[in-house]
């Protein structure tokens, strides 16, 4: 009887395929990848058989929640020289001038630093005069809680005021345009001649409303462009699959 | 010397590569949970200006290809954005109300309510998202416009079959610009279709009526705003199913 002779095995295993599957996987996420972008709202857009992708550059969206808060987001264009942080600074002060042209007893000029702060942010929709204010705060998680309306805004004089997005109302008188029409104007006008361009086309406006909005809502926002005779805009939809 | 060399301690070659994985696998859930893969889409629509049309530059629709749709909503409440009790549209529920033609006279109008006249308006329920009005009204727009339709079918046999050009492209957008001119074509029946929504109607329901006029192929539609003969013909409808739950 000769003994068996078991032969010891190597118990670890070679991980050389495996890192190299997980490097290709980590390849393709981060070449693929557009970050999420932070919202003031959730919003669930309805299903839709449109297949035109939403444009990644030029573009004014409108956020809309169902109760009628309304958010402005910009994006200048990708490769050139008006740059979302250019296009951004350039829209706070056409609206300034807007606005200061409206309200002349009581102006708002904005600082240096509060211009690129402002050029730093996604969406945006607080009323004009508490616009300062909102920008001065220097605490990111507490701003984008106050444009939330979770946390009320301090405003200098020492008053608390909860935030609902940018002030609209029905408006049909177009040399009277309220906060948001002034905004959309002054996007308009911005020296990024592209966005002009692709607002004229009817690519620039986008509204991103939530399924559950009520009509009445989106209503609001649909005619105060059309007032402003911005009436070509689009929809966003997610997609759904086209039933023949 | 000799001796000593061989002594000399074999190093391992093989790396270690499981932190490698490790570190990969974490960075991979990282990124896959950060981005979004699907893109939003977007519906292109175009509305007329505030400004006051006077008569004659209007375009009047013949009181045959009219065609009137009425989407209605139902609001529940909804803890959003923070409100507990915020007054929402039901996205699975509603009323969707269709009639033909030019809205009735203010004297007809007035029978109808009274029940002398047959109501000219119907009403599907919207029910659960795949069944219920969409595939109902997709029928009667199709019933509508159904010359274009089947031009258009017959157009898409040839863009499936490549006829236009052997390459795919150029095949595509042939057929881009030909279904364009029989969507366009005046000649043909085409409908009118216009649009209304009551406050409480749903966003979503909005969309998927826009939706049926790109399937059906309708080049001529319109987004307006309800009016008081719109609701008076609701009215009845809306009693009767009232009265039928009871």
């Amino acid at each position: 009887m000769g003994k068996v002779k078991i032969k010891k095995k190597d118990t670890r295993i070679d991980m050389t395929a495996m890192s190299d599957v997980t490097v290709l996987l980590l390849t393709f996420f981060m070449l693929t990848s557009t970050f999420l972008q932070k919202e003031p709202i959730t919003v669930i857009t309805p299903p839709s058989v449109a297949k035109e992708p939403v444009p990644d550059q030029n573009l004014l969206s409108v956020l809309v929640s169902p109760t009628g808060k309304v958010f402005l987001e910009v994006l200048g264009s990708k490769d050139s020289t008006f740059k979302s942080e250019t296009v951004r600074a350039d829209l706070l002060k056409n609206m300034a001038g807007f606005y200061n042209e409206k309200h002349p007893s009581n102006p708002v000029n904005f600082t240096k630093k509060e211009v690129e702060t402002f050029s730093k942010v996604g969406a945006f929709g607080v009323p004009f005069q508490y616009m300062k204010d909102w920008l001065n705060i220097k605490d990111v998680t507490l701003r984008d809680k106050v444009l939330e309306g979770e946390e009320p805004l301090t405003t200098k004089d020492g008053k608390k005021v909860k935030l609902a997005g940018i002030p609209i109302s029905m408006n049909e008188n177009p040399s009277n345009p309220n906060e948001f029409q002034m905004w959309v104007r002054a996007a308009y006008n911005s020296m990024d001649s592209e966005l002009k361009h692709s607002i004229d086309k009817g690519k620039g406006i986008a509204i991103k409303a939530d399924q559950t909005t009520p009509y009445s809502v989106v209503n609001i926002v649909m005619d105060n462009l059309q007032t402003i005779k911005m009436n070509k805009f689009s929809l966003m939809t997610a997609l759904k699959a086209e039933e023949e | 010397m000799a001796k000593d060399l061989s002594r000399q301690k074999k190093f391992e070659t093989r790396i270690d590569f499981t932190p490698m994985v490790d570190m990969n696998m974490l960075l991979i859930t990282f990124f896959m949970l950060c981005t979004t893969m699907i893109k939003s889409q977007t519906l292109q629509i175009m509305l007329p200006t505030n400004e006051e049309v006077k008569d004659e530059q209007k375009n009047k629709v013949k009181q045959s290809e009219a065609v009137t749709i009425i989407i209605d909503g139902t609001t529940i409440e909804q803890k959003v954005d923070g409100i507990n009790n915020a007054q929402v549209s039901d996205p699975n529920a509603g009323m969707l109300f269709y009639y033909d033609g030019m809205p009735p006279t203010a004297q007809d109008l007035l029978k109808i309510t009274n029940g002398e006249l047959e109501n000219p308006m119907k009403q599907i329920a919207f029910g659960s998202e795949t069944g219920g009005a969409m595939p109902a009204i997709r029928e009667i727009l199709r019933e509508r416009n159904k010359e274009v339709v089947a031009k258009i079918a017959d157009l898409k046999k040839d863009w499936k079959e490549m006829k236009f050009s052997s390459n795919e492209e150029k095949n595509d957008s042939i057929y881009q610009v030909k279904a364009k001119a029989i969507r366009n074509d005046s000649t043909l029946k085409r409908p009118v279709v216009i649009i209304k929504a009551t406050p409480s109607a749903s966003y979503a329901h909005v969309v998927n009526v826009l939706d049926e006029m790109q399937i059906n192929n309708i080049s001529r539609y319109q987004i307006d705003r309800i009016n008081t003969v719109d609701s008076a013909m609701m009215m009845p409808l809306k009693s009767k199913a009232i009265e039928g739950k009871k």
